[in-house]
């Protein structure tokens, strides 16, 4: 039995744009990109504004073509109707037609799928429902805020019940209460078995949601693979919180390499091996001991640690 | 076809929204005030005014609505990046493209059809008889619209908004004097015959629909003028739209 090729398999994707008043200059966007998605993962892609997440989802949609490399989507080469017969798609900040109502939008995304006209209402009562749009199913988006036009823009991309789902930024614009919503669409989705591909640079987000990432920087990929392989697991330091003591932390033994007052309580950060020492000198002058918790490399120390380096490349090159 | 329908369904419903078909107010203002006024004239005078004067707006109403909405018809959805989701499902560009001018030109269809309807119902109101003559010229009107269309789309994809308005609006205008750059060797002598056949064949001949001269006088419209024109008018909207489709296949929707 021969397995089923990965959802996304982008082999060496690169693209530059040009630019200028006489556009005799390119500014390289995305270089040498290669990732490969299993079926069935949430990945997240990213990185900083203009790091290359949108570049890298326009150019699989098809809405902008590579210079050079290939990928592969649900086994399709780039732009088959048999491969987008299957996708979704968010585009970042979606605008779409103030003279429709999002009930309309649905029945005509349901169209170009050609749903029957039975399933579209189905789907589109269904879908409605499911990004809390239900009392505004009949209202026109001219009228819709932000946040409105992105609850819609995650309901048309899932007309198709697709098995892959391309979103760009989808918390974008989302209150709390949304990105929370749109958080557990997006587990449902992964349990349902489809494959979700988002951007984003809210990094909790990706930490909660994603079983693998990759981190793009200038263009290119500086980081892919599952968080734990991304994420040192060793413990960097501890968390010690306290009160009853000095808020200057004046006498107190070395170890404590750096603190913050949180009300009466201070918030001291202390190496593993003095952290014995360090309860003791607390507990001698008088102050308590709240708790005391371990502390990992976070997804956002890394992300600031990587952008902190130089860039991959020079960004900026003049046509030859 | 079923999703170049589904584009065109939802061209057409934008017009009727977007409050194209308003313009039908103004024809129907142009109408009722001519007939009013015009009831002191011979009755022959009046129903050829009434008949010229309809004809004349339902050109101009066609015209600016087939130029306006034609250039902002796939040039708007690049802007403003609506048709990003839409070419992420399964509807290819060309369907997109040829979705959009299908609407457009269902539009114009139901908007002159009910400029004509306003015509005749003006003529019978006056008591002036409805000449079926009339449905020829019409006809030809919507031909002459359909290739500004296409033109309108083409240049919106090669161009922007702004350049691609003027640039139809000139091929418009020289297309209805194409009797002067027939004369154009006479006004720059030295212009080899060759440059004047590429300059007529490319400019749209548009008094080739102008029939409303010849329907209202009651000169005779034969069905062969009327297929030689259909001919003429598929062939340069069919080459254009080519030329749309493959700009199109081409454009990057950054």
């Amino acid at each position: 039995m021969t397995e089923a090729p990965p959802a996304l398999d982008i082999r060496a994707l690169s693209k530059s744009y040009r630019i200028g008043h006489l556009r005799g200059k390119r500014r390289q966007a995305l270089r040498d990109v290669t990732l490969r998605v299993p079926r069935g993962a949430v990945f997240g892609c990213l990185g900083p504004n203009g790091s290359g997440k949108s570049t890298t989802l326009k150019l699989l949609l098809g809405l902008i073509f590579p210079d050079s490399g290939d990928a592969l989507i649900l086994g399709h080469p780039i732009g088959a109707r048999a491969a987008r017969q299957s996708l979704g798609y968010l585009p970042e900040n979606p605008y779409f037609y103030d003279y429709l109502t999002p009930r309309e939008y649905l029945d005509y995304a349901g169209r170009l799928f050609g749903l029957p006209p039975g399933a579209r209402k189905d789907r589109a009562r269904e879908l409605l429902d499911l990004v809390g749009l239900t009392t505004a199913a009949d209202v026109q988006m001219r009228r819709f805020s932000k946040g409105m036009l992105q609850r819609l823009g995650l309901a048309q991309a899932l007309v198709n019940r697709p098995e892959l789902v391309f979103l760009d930024e989808p918390m974008s614009g989302l209150d709390p209460l949304g990105r929370r919503s749109v958080r557990e669409i997006i587990l449902r989705l992964k349990a349902e078995g489809s494959t979700v591909f988002f951007s984003t640079h809210i990094l909790p987000d990706a930490e909660t949601l994603c079983d693998e990432v990759a981190v793009l920087r200038g263009g290119s990929v500086v980081a892919k693979g599952r968080l734990d392989q991304i994420l040192s697991l060793d413990v960097s330091h501890m968390e010690v919180l306290v009160s009853g003591l000095p808020p200057d932390l004046s006498g107190l033994p070395e170890g404590v390499e750096t603190f913050r007052a949180m009300g009466e309580r201070l918030v001291l950060h202390v190496p593993e091996k003095q952290l014995g020492g360090v309860v003791v000198a607390v507990e001698q002058r008088g102050g308590r001991v709240l708790a005391v918790q371990p502390v990992r490399q976070s997804l956002e120390d890394f992300f600031v640690a990587e952008m902190g380096q130089p860039a991959p490349a020079e960004a900026w090159t003049a046509e030859a | 076809m079923r999703r170049v329908a589904a584009v065109a369904r939802n061209a057409f419903r934008e017009s009727v929204r977007e409050r194209v078909l308003y313009n039908l107010l103004f024809f129907a203002v142009i109408m009722t005030v001519s007939g009013l006024l015009l009831g002191e004239l011979s009755i022959r005078q009046d129903a050829k005014i009434i008949k010229d004067l309809g004809l004349a707006a339902m050109d101009l109403f066609g015209t600016l609505i087939a130029l306006f909405v034609g250039v902002g018809l796939v040039s708007k959805e690049i802007e403003r990046r609506s048709l990003h989701p839409l070419l992420a499902k399964p509807v290819s560009r060309d369907e997109f493209l040829l979705g959009k001018f299908a609407g457009l030109g269902f539009t114009l269809l139901v908007n002159v059809g009910f400029m004509t309807v306003g015509l005749y119902a003006t003529l019978l109101a006056l008591g002036r008889g409805a000449d079926p003559a009339l449905l020829k010229a019409v006809f030809a009107i919507y031909l002459a619209l359909l290739v500004t269309v296409a033109l309108a789309l083409l240049l919106s994809i090669v161009t922007s908004t702004v350049v691609a308005s003027v640039s139809t609006l000139c091929l418009v205008i020289a297309g209805r004097y194409s009797d002067v750059i027939l004369n154009l060797g006479d006004v720059v002598p030295g212009m080899p015959a060759w440059a004047l056949r590429a300059v007529m064949v490319l400019i749209p001949n548009f008094r080739n629909f102008d029939l409303k001269d010849r329907v209202v006088y009651g000169d005779t419209v034969s069905l062969g003028d009327l297929g030689w024109i259909t001919a003429y008018a598929a062939a340069y909207t069919g080459t254009v739209i080519t030329l749309a489709v493959i700009a199109f296949r081409r454009r990057e929707l950054t």
